[in-house]
């Protein structure tokens, strides 16, 4: 979701959250990043029921912690993807680790992912995903849909062109900026790399 | 072809986008480009870091009133500690406290329930016609909520309205329209009845959204034509399938 420069910060919001606009402050983040945590959940746990758990505990958890936010040690998203790999990996372990019977009634541990790399392996892999949703989401919605058609449904520029009634032209053209500001953005936000490892 | 008409397109040829035509031109060009392929090099980037991105996809839309509902929960024990410290203090603290929000007032009143009907709101619902008298599809009723008198303080501005049309099968269809009706506890729902006497019939269960308007269509059986008063009670997963006794809302046919 792209962020209009009259709304208030994140960082501002933050603040909001110990006050009595705290519903307004939260729905407004949740608006700002739901579907990037959704993402990456998805991509961490490979199950929507579990992503939608994670969702959940996540705002939650921005709700109760929002005190621990101190934005003089990086950016509100930076602590937010912070918080997700914890509560993520914490459902990882959890269903990693479920019970779950069987047929003749004895127990077993019952592995829920089935997946060659550690819960740490695949929560690391998440910092570049979620430095990449950011970076769609800060696309505005003509630019985000020639990527999604094009990167996420596989569409050519011709395609898209017929599919959504924008000349060929300006589809490429989309296409191009599109590029550009998610070049931009994910340069701009690589270089608080450091703080994630 | 010249860089500046490559530029453009070479985005789209990253993403194997462009007809082969266009494809073939570009690959000739960037044979003898070092800057275009500089450029190639640098959106691949992009691309590779695209591979990682999540699948657009968006959460379900009632996790986030979920997660409000929860929030306002927890808040709930502090706000009414702080409003009975009001309450008692002076009578500038009850003044604010009638100053609060409906929402907080709401919470605040269901406190002094007695414990039968601890959770809820009594408020009386006029209904404005009989069922008998209406067409297909013309609304039936229009239903104002009038708080009950022990409950009318802190309560202005609060409303609901019932549409009740005939259905060919017999049923009758209720359209619920509340304002701010408050949500329900966790693990709880409301639910709808038609009530004549000891005997209730049920419409069904819905939940509500707490702030703005929660838009509810339910359906009665035919024989809830007689029964005369509506009742919404709040109701707890788990328990009987019966009604509860938490009422929220009740309504008489005049």
């Amino acid at each position: 979701m792209t962020q209009r420069a009259d709304e208030p910060s994140d960082e501002r919001l933050m603040i909001n959250l110990d006050g009595p606009g705290v519903e307004a402050a939260l729905s407004k983040l949740y608006d700002r990043y739901s579907r990037t945590v959704f993402g990456v959940g998805l991509k961490i746990l490979g199950d929507r029921s579990m992503a939608e758990e994670l969702v959940q505990e996540v705002f939650l958890k921005v709700w109760r912690s929002a005190h621990t936010f101190d934005p003089a040690r990086g950016s509100f998203s930076t602590w937010l993807y912070r918080v997700t790999r914890s509560v993520a990996l914490d459902l990882y372990r959890k269903r990693a680790s479920r019970v779950r019977p069987v047929s003749n009634g004895t127990p077993h541990i019952a592995a829920a992912r089935d997946s060659s790399d550690g819960p740490q392996e695949v929560v690391d892999e998440s910092w570049l995903s979620w430095r990449m949703s950011r970076a769609l989401e800060m696309l505005d919605a003509p630019h985000r849909e020639v990527i999604d058609l094009a990167y996420f449904g596989g569409l050519s520029q011709r395609e898209i062109s017929e599919r959504t009634g924008v000349p060929l032209g300006t589809v490429k053209t989309r296409t191009a900026s599109a590029y550009k500001s998610l070049r931009k953005e994910l340069a701009v936000q690589g270089t608080s790399q450091e703080v994630i490892r | 072809m010249k860089c500046a008409e490559i530029h453009p397109n070479l985005a789209a040829f990253v993403l194997g986008g462009l007809e082969t035509e266009e494809a073939a031109e570009i690959w000739q060009h960037l044979d003898s480009c070092p800057g275009c392929q500089s450029e190639l090099q640098e959106l691949r980037k992009v691309n590779r870091a695209l591979d990682a991105a999540p699948p657009p996809a968006a959460p379900p839309a009632y996790l986030k009133r979920e997660i409000l509902s929860r929030v306002r929960a927890e808040q709930l024990p502090a706000s009414n500690k702080a409003g009975r410290a009001e309450k008692s203090s002076s009578l500038e603290g009850q003044r604010r406290s009638h100053r609060t929000s409906r929402f907080n007032r709401f919470k605040e009143l269901r406190i002094v329930l007695p414990s039968t009907a601890a959770a809820a709101l009594v408020a009386m619902i006029a209904l404005g016609v009989f069922f008998g008298f209406l067409r297909e599809e013309t609304p039936v009723a229009t239903i104002q909520l009038i708080p009950a008198p022990q409950e009318a303080v802190g309560l202005k501005g609060y409303w609901g309205v019932a549409e009740i049309r005939p259905q060919p099968s017999g049923n009758q269809q209720v359209e619920l329209k509340l304002n701010n009706f408050e949500e329900p506890k966790p693990n709880s729902y409301y639910e709808l009845w038609f009530v004549s006497g000891d005997r209730r019939i049920s419409a069904g269960s819905f939940t509500s959204v707490g702030e703005g308007e929660t838009r509810v269509l339910l359906n009665v059986a035919p024989e809830a034509r007689n029964y005369r008063t509506l009742l919404i009670t709040e109701e707890h997963v788990d328990e009987r399938p019966a009604s509860g006794e938490e009422v929220a809302l009740k309504g008489k046919v005049p």
